[in-house]
């Protein structure tokens, strides 16, 4: 019998603190590079929460649980990896609290029938559920109703134009967490400058996000041995690849794309090719020299001057373009010639070549095609017109090891996910599902009932009716139309390109109006869920203004409550923004993590591999 | 059956700088660098101590690459000594020596780590700055049109490795040759596109550094059996046709990809293609071709009957000399058996054989020399790889500076010269600096003075026989007396000349013991044409490598001062 392990919450907070120790040290912008080696001898410095808590390889599988929830984050949000361990380590530790507390908890039901342990399987359980509730239902009426009004927008004017100052503090607000404190700075300089140079119109900007996000190791290219101001941005695109053949040209250049061979064999797969006699075959091989020399005569007719290959092409092909002036650049990845297509509009050309005579449609104009040399390694370095969103650039990151380059490309790749969260608008449709309402209904009908009176508070008299019955999800439950209601919302929770300024500001707003939120709620557990979550929140800012000056934390806090209490602005000293969705997305994607962590009671370990869902065919067996 | 391996947990190590393990091994490494550096640098013995090969060497990038480091924070900064030298192929000690003594001295300080980070990099702004300038006092500018600082550029390099064991008169010779061979690369007439040619070092091991020599032109060494015994065919008197091929000429077939062949019983696939070869070669016979060189295999029998026909073959000789060939040549590389056209011939000026040291060559002359071929000789193995070393580094030295026409002050004038410029200017910083870097004056004097004693401790590393080092307070360049005196003895009797060899002992130039009693002072500078012209042993550093490598050992140091954990993978 395998070994089986029952869950403790005890044991999670104690993983939970220990992940959250190991990456204290880089927190914040003073915090420090952490060194990494690979099983290769490869060296890595990185701040990045994620690639921290990968590299640790921990063993128990609710810590593995844990980072998995931080990379699945990180994938989509490209940032807030510390800040998520750091707020399920004080999550955890303040549920645990509750579930200890014997005395006046109300997750302390009468079900003493039952024994100890599945009891308290039980309130973990129920916990789960209300954390679940929490994230679908109040959260979203939280961040609707009373932070909204605090949020800033990059956007200079209602035409969504982003002025390049609030660009750049956005962006070296998020460098500060992710780099060296050298190039903080000049990185962000850079990624901005790219943001600029690559957006063609603001209409197009999300299309040219998501192509960097998707393309970014293609749009980047490395080098070890430089300092990193040697870094720099290029327009057009750079191949990693070097001419096979390389013909400078002027004038009228076009480009073509080929994903086979296109030097003719004998035979293609299923037929075969039969020999009678020796000068048949002498016959055969010299038609094929002939049809190649006639392609690539063809090709110079119509003025290709660049010939792109995905497969390696024959020495003949090879030849006969350097007879015809035509440059040749082989074993292009399929990222990358999906990336020349979508750029161009124009799609590979299969080279059956039944009629060599007609014109070739499938070319795009090159305005220029040379060699790069970068470091020691020549690449090819091409700009083509492009007819998609995105004006192609590429970012040639140097630096001292390779283990800093890497740590600035993946920022830089980061920096761009960043940005694609930040023009997105999170609204109600996304969030709120048909199935998260019916697994709460149960409870949320018990809350709706009790606390319907006590939910109207008097801030709300500003905001419009709408986003009363909207914003408050509680209270539109109740009516039978509560369908149509999210159906036709035109509601956001949260605008595109909403910011707030750095240094704990978000978690401070969302503290006080938790706190708010859960002295007007009538319902005891939800009241006691939203308040744990609410002193989670704190222990970021906490730990941001812990330097080795002291703390400064009671004083900032102070400010800011007594702040947002008299209806101010929040006092800030720093001009760094960070994008509210992304915080938003942060707090949500804790609050599920810690749920499902609740959820769980029991580990079994098993001998061998369990086998993949997938690959489970009938047939294998 | 898959199996899992069961990965082991990480080493997890907060504040790696408190533990001792780190410096001892950091000042093991220093040492070692350090010891090597200079013309009198001490050598170093590589061998694992199984009978494998022993190797002597004084160079950053033998040294580095033999030593296994296990600490990470070597790791580091290893790999970034190695990435510039594989940049820039020069300074690779000093940048491993710099950023030594940075970051030991930086340590010492007990000050925040990103404090001194902010400042060591506006202090490195100014050092860049500074050498980028036109008033800057350690640089000279190249005169393309006399070789005497080219020359002096390549002989400091070879000097400062006395593991090539080059004595005065042969590391002059060396060093005309690779000047030599470096100018026969550069083509005649300069069109928009440049390419340069190139320099083949051809090995010749066991025989006398003087025997080396230059040839332009190609040397491809060839089995004795194969060398030609009867006169090439011409052209005319000075044109020898060639053609070149880049596929084999073995009888290869061509291949179906995924489909089959069927071959019917008494068809010879082998004789089609033979017969191919041989059509082939009867069309470069009467084109009157008089070598055919092909860098794959060519079949004997077309060798045979080429041989008849008095052409001579060379065959495998890789694809590394395909470049040179056609470009010395003016031939393309034919990839096709069946369409020859004429314009894919090249042409030789001469074809000659030569024998050296047992071993036989075919040399191609051509008519525009822009490729070269230099024989090295050295008396031992591990003597020779170190003087190929400095033979490529020199070379590549020499491309840089023809990009950026400047050279710096060899033999540690331009370490203290430049510390001096660094004391005198950030000891007036107004105060505006001080608030952009968020530090107080006094934390920017702790660590400029730290970043200037590093400087200085690279240009105390060429002296390695207990001597002392004076700095003038004039230049601000580098001197070195025996030891032995007593610090206020009257100097200008004992010193000669500074390191880099532009000043005498007959100016009176104020010297002082380096980083002692020395005070600031603004360094002047001393370069002027006729003095620089006049001089030909100087000692010269080339300018892109050392300010790359100024650069990189900074930013290396604030990278380790600023590792705050290290996570150790131990799968």
């Amino acid at each position: 019998m395998a070994p089986t392990v029952p869950v403790q919450l005890g044991r999670l907070v104690q993983e939970a603190e220990a992940l959250a120790g190991a990456i204290r040290g880089s927190l914040g912008p003073q915090g420090g590079q952490v060194l990494l080696t690979r099983p290769t001898g490869e060296i890595l410095l990185t701040r990045d929460g994620r690639r921290l808590l990968e590299a640790l390889r921990l063993e128990p599988p609710t810590a593995r649980m844990m980072i998995a929830c931080v990379s699945m984050h990180c994938s989509v949000t490209g940032d807030g990896a510390k800040t998520f361990i750091i707020l399920l380590s004080s999550l955890l530790r303040g549920l645990q609290a509750i579930v200890d507390k014997k005395e006046g908890s109300p997750f302390f039901e009468n079900i003493q029938s039952r024994e100890r342990n599945k009891n308290k399987c039980y309130r973990l359980k129920q916990i789960s559920q209300f954390l679940m509730m929490f994230q679908a239902r109040i959260l979203d009426h939280i961040m609707a109703q009373y932070l909204r009004k605090h949020l800033l927008s990059v956007f200079s004017s209602y035409e969504a134009e982003i002025r390049k100052d609030t660009m750049e503090s956005l962006l070296e607000a998020y460098f500060c967490g992710k780099i060296g404190g050298n190039n903080q700075k000049f990185l962000s300089q850079l990624s901005c400058e790219f943001f600029y140079k690559a957006v063609t119109s603001k209409n197009s900007r999300d299309e040219m996000l998501n192509l960097v996000d998707e393309y970014f190791a293609e749009l980047h290219t490395t080098v070890t041995g430089l300092p990193v101001s040697s870094s720099r941005i290029l327009e057009g695109l750079v191949l990693h690849r070097d001419f096979v053949v390389y013909c400078p040209a002027n004038g009228d250049r076009r480009v073509l794309i080929v994903t086979e061979p296109i030097c003719p064999v004998f035979s293609i797969s299923g037929t075969a090719f039969v020999v009678n006699a020796e000068s048949q075959y002498q016959a055969s091989e010299i038609w094929i020299t002939k049809r190649t020399e006639a392609v690539m005569k063809y090709l110079q007719n119509n003025n290709v001057k660049v010939l792109l290959s995905s497969v390696k092409q024959h020495e003949m092909v090879n030849y006969y373009a350097r007879k015809s002036g035509i440059s040749v650049v082989e074993c292009l990845s399929t990222e990358e010639i999906s990336l020349l297509c979508k750029i161009t509009g124009i799609s590979p050309v299969r080279p059956s070549w039944d009629n060599i005579h007609s014109e070739i449609t499938e070319t795009a104009i090159v305005k220029f095609c040379q060699t790069l040399l970068v470091g020691s390694r020549r690449y090819v370095h091409i700009c083509l017109t492009r007819t998609c969103a995105f004006q192609p650039h590429n970012v040639i990151l140097c630096g001292p090891v390779h283990g800093v380059t890497e740590q600035h490309a993946s920022a830089f790749h980061g920096a761009f996910k960043m940005l694609q969260q930040l023009f997105k608008v999170v609204d109600l449709n996304t969030i709120c599902t048909q199935t998260d309402l019916q697994k709460s209904s149960k409870i949320c009908n018990e809350a709706a009932t009790e606390s319907t009176s006590a939910i109207m508070v008097p801030d709300q008299v500003n905001t419009s009716k709408d986003c009363l019955n909207e914003g408050n999800p509680i209270v539109s439950f109740k009516s039978e139309n509560y369908r149509n209601n999210v159906q036709c919302c035109s509601n956001f929770i949260i605008q595109a390109g909403s910011v707030l300024p750095v240094g704990g500001n978000f978690e401070i707003l969302l503290h006080y109006y938790l706190c708010h939120y859960a002295k007007q709620c009538k319902l005891p557990q939800i009241a006691a869920v939203s308040t744990v979550i609410a002193d989670a929140l704190l222990s970021i800012p906490e730990l941001l203004y812990r330097t080795k000056q002291g703390n400064s934390f009671p004083r900032v806090y102070h400010k800011a409550i007594s702040a947002i209490r008299t209806k101010q602005q929040l006092p800030t000293n720093q001009k760094g923004l960070e994008s509210v969705s992304c915080k938003y997305q942060l707090v949500a994607s804790v609050l599920q993590c810690a749920a499902k962590l609740l959820t769980i009671d029991m580990v079994i370990g098993i001998k061998r591999p369990l086998p993949k869902t997938e690959q489970c065919h009938p047939e294998d067996d | 059956m898959s199996r899992i391996e069961v990965k082991k947990p990480s080493l997890c190590t907060n504040e790696p700088f408190s533990t001792e393990s780190v410096s001892r091994s950091l000042s093991v490494l220093s040492e070692i660098v350090k010891s090597c550096y200079g013309r009198s640098g001490r050598l170093k013995q590589l061998h694992n101590g199984m009978g494998g090969y022993v190797c002597t060497t004084s160079q950053s990038c033998v040294l580095l690459g033999g030593l296994s480091v296990t600490h990470p924070v070597l790791k580091l900064l290893t790999a970034s000594v190695q990435n510039h030298k594989s940049r820039f192929s020069d300074c690779g000690l000093f940048t491993a020596i710099l950023c030594c003594s940075l970051v030991e001295n930086f340590r010492r300080l007990n000050l925040v780590s990103c404090t001194v980070i902010k400042i060591s990099k506006h202090l490195l702004s100014l050092c860049t700055d500074y050498l980028k300038s036109e008033a800057c006092g350690c640089r000279i500018s190249v005169d393309f049109n006399s070789t005497k600082t080219l020359l002096c550029l390549v002989r400091s390099i070879l000097t400062s490795k006395p593991a090539c064991m080059l004595n005065k008169k042969e590391a002059d010779y060396i060093s005309t040759l690779i000047l030599k061979a470096f100018l026969l690369t550069i083509p005649h007439n300069v069109e928009t596109n440049v390419a340069l040619g190139k320099c083949i070092i051809v090995p010749v091991k066991d025989k006398r550094v003087a025997d080396s020599n230059l040839f332009p032109g190609l040397l491809i060494e060839i089995p004795e059996f194969e060398f030609p015994k009867f006169p090439v065919k011409r052209v005319s008197s000075s044109t020898i046709k060639m053609a070149l091929f880049c596929i084999s000429m073995s009888g290869d077939f061509l291949g179906a990809r995924e489909g089959t062949v069927m071959v019917k019983h008494g068809v010879s696939l082998d004789s089609a293609i033979l017969d191919q070869l041989l059509n082939l070669s009867k069309q470069m016979v009467n084109d009157g071709v008089g070598l055919v060189v092909c860098q794959k295999v060519i079949h004997p029998a077309l060798k045979q009957y080429l041989k008849e026909q008095r052409v001579i073959t060379v065959d495998r000789v890789g694809i590394a000399m395909m470049e040179p060939l056609s470009q010395m040549t003016g031939s393309q590389p034919i990839a096709s058996l069946h369409s020859l056209s004429s314009s894919c011939y090249g042409s030789l000026k001469d074809l000659r054989t030569e024998t050296f040291a047992s071993k036989e060559f075919l040399h191609l002359i051509p008519h525009d020399t822009l490729v070269c071929s230099l024989i090295l000789c050295n008396r031992n193995e591990t003597a020779w790889g170190e003087l190929k070393l400095a033979c490529e580094t020199a070379e590549h030295v020499l491309l840089l500076t023809v990009k950026q026409p400047l050279a710096l002050l060899g033999g540690g004038c331009t370490e203290t010269h430049l510390a001096s410029y660094i004391r005198h200017k950030s000891f007036d910083m107004c105060s505006s600096t001080f608030k952009d870097l968020c530090c107080s004056p006094a934390e920017y004097q702790i660590v400029s003075d730290a970043f200037c004693c590093s400087v200085e401790s690279v240009a105390c590393c060429l002296e390695h026989d207990g001597g002392e080092i004076l700095i003038d307070r004039h230049y601000g360049h580098f001197w070195s007396v025996e030891s032995g005196f007593p610090s206020d003895s009257d100097w200008s009797n004992l010193v000669l000349k500074c390191g880099c060899g532009i000043c005498n002992n007959q100016q009176n130039l104020n010297w002082c013991v380096l980083q002692r009693q020395c005070g600031r002072f603004a360094p002047k500078s001393c370069y002027n044409e006729t003095c620089v012209n006049s001089k030909d042993d100087l000692v010269l550093d080339c300018f892109t490598a050392k300010y790359n490598g100024l650069q990189v050992a900074v930013e290396t140091a604030n990278l380790i001062l600023e590792v705050s954990c290290i996570i150790e993978d131990q799968n």
